[in-house]
């Protein structure tokens, strides 16, 4: 891009500087191989292509500030140290680190310690779609807003307990006090809808 | 093999972990020998990823991301010195000393040039450091922009399309007034010779607004942010091909166009 600029004053012109809009534009799995010829920098533009939207599922999960960034961090780390486990032909980064947040924070919940590192094993996770790009990943951020505003208030309850808390149909039911049949019906019914909105 | 899974949303519940152990133990043995539907549940289970999306957005603290990358280049340090790989100190100077310094000089002259030049050294190393420290902090605050902006429930986004007889491409602005933030993420095909790309900002009233001149290389991609001009409610977005180096209002043809709905 042109250093040249016109018409802008200088205050409002914030170009994002070359070696930051070179990572923005790199790809998850070039940023990968880079960071398992231990390049620092590729991390960081891992990090701060996902770190928001870790940071918002560990603090939903867990609402404690410290915990989350603690548990962020490890997951960064443990990214760094076990690069090669992450097979980009397996699955996409984003729904690895996804996931891995989720089992960590609930972990945490639980008091549960899995073995550093156990967790990244799971690393089937096929996302619909790429979050490579921000312009994406803020469209699916309001579309999976917007399919969970769309539920009934009992079926997006159903489905927060399951995958913010971790809770199992019983479990829900024993929480709510509402009938299992009636949990296991609310919760198949905003899956359905759910797959629907979330299909590519 | 036992039957498949009654309903499709079998594989969503078994990817949210919802199923009782018996129901798990079900679709488990089922999946051993049934490759469809271990494709389906493979679907589900990114599906069901997706619902960390829903979370109320928390940006982290740029301490975490500093905590990290010193934790990085700590744990880099210990491997190295694990493996002996570090130098000894006087190694660093031996070739200097041979080359230069001329030797059985008075051992007065050599521990002074030896310690001038150490300190030059780390002058420049403390100078180095502080140019990299300014550096990330300029690079984070900018990824914490861009995270906010992208993560922010109220920020817009704006595809723009390609116009008729003009070259290939898409692009799309996400723009936020609260935060007076725009963003621009797009491909298009490089500008002829002594051509630029230039976006406008297109108010409800007065002018167009130049928000940035660019020029994509062979890879068509251009990124980049800009601080959208306070009090301007934009109606549409526009990039046009203008003379190298922009111009103050546009002059060449509409290449992409998008309004604000």
């Amino acid at each position: 891009m042109t250093d040249e600029r016109v018409s802008c004053s200088t205050e409002q012109r914030q170009q994002v500087n070359p070696e930051t809009a070179a990572e923005l534009k790199a790809s998850d799995a070039a940023l990968m191989e880079r960071v398992m010829q231990r390049d620092e920098t590729a991390l960081e533009a891992l990090y701060d292509r996902y770190a928001a939207i870790l940071s918002s599922l560990l603090n939903r999960i867990l609402h404690d500030a410290q915990a989350a960034e603690e548990i962020l961090q490890d997951i960064f780390f443990q990214l760094w140290r076990n690069a090669q486990r992450f097979d980009a032909s397996r699955g996409s980064l984003p729904g690895w680190l996804m996931v891995i947040a989720r089992n960590r924070a609930i972990s945490r919940l639980r008091q549960h310690n899995p073995a550093r590192g156990e967790e990244l094993q799971e690393n089937d996770i096929r996302l619909p779609f790429s979050l490579e790009s921000a312009v994406i990943r803020h469209e699916l951020l309001e579309r999976v807003r917007g399919a969970l505003d769309a539920l009934p208030k009992e079926q997006r309850s159903a489905v927060e307990l399951a995958y913010f808390e971790g809770l199992t149909q019983s479990e829900i039911a024993k929480r709510t006090g509402d009938p299992l049949g009636t949990v296991k019906t609310r919760l198949r019914t905003a899956l359905g809808s759910l797959k629907r909105v979330l299909q590519p | 093999m036992n039957t498949h899974p009654n309903q499709e949303e079998d594989f969503d519940l078994y990817a949210l972990g919802v199923l009782e152990a018996d129901e798990k133990q079900s679709i488990d043995a089922h999946l051993v020998g049934c490759t469809k539907c271990a494709q389906k549940l493979l679907e589900a289970r990114g599906r069901i990823a997706l619902l960390a999306l829903a979370a109320p957005s928390v940006t982290p603290s740029v301490a975490t991301k500093s905590r990290l990358m010193k934790q990085i280049r700590e744990s880099a340090e210990r491997s190295t010195e694990a493996v002996g790989q570090s130098k000894p100190f006087g190694e660093l100077f031996s070739r200097w000393w041979a080359a230069i310094l001329v030797p059985v000089s008075a051992a007065l002259v050599i521990t002074s040039a030896v310690l001038w030049t150490e300190n030059r050294r780390l002058d420049q190393q403390l100078a180095s450091l502080r140019a990299d420290v300014e550096q990330q902090r300029e690079q984070s605050r900018q990824a914490r922009e861009v995270a906010d902006l992208v993560t922010a429930r109220d920020t817009m986004v704006v595809p723009l399309a390609a116009q008729p007889g003009m070259p290939k491409g898409a692009a799309h602005v996400m723009y936020n007034p609260k935060m007076g933030m725009l963003m621009y993420e797009g491909e298009l095909d490089p500008a002829p010779a002594a051509k630029s790309y230039q976006l406008w900002v297109v108010p409800e009233l007065g002018n167009p607004i130049s928000a940035g001149v660019f020029n994509p290389g062979n890879d068509k991609s251009t990124h980049f942010m800009m601080k959208l001009p306070e009090g301007v409610a934009p109606k549409a977005f526009a990039v046009t091909l203008e003379p190298a180096g922009g111009r103050p209002q546009p002059t060449g043809p509409k290449v992409l166009m998008g309004t604000v709905s």
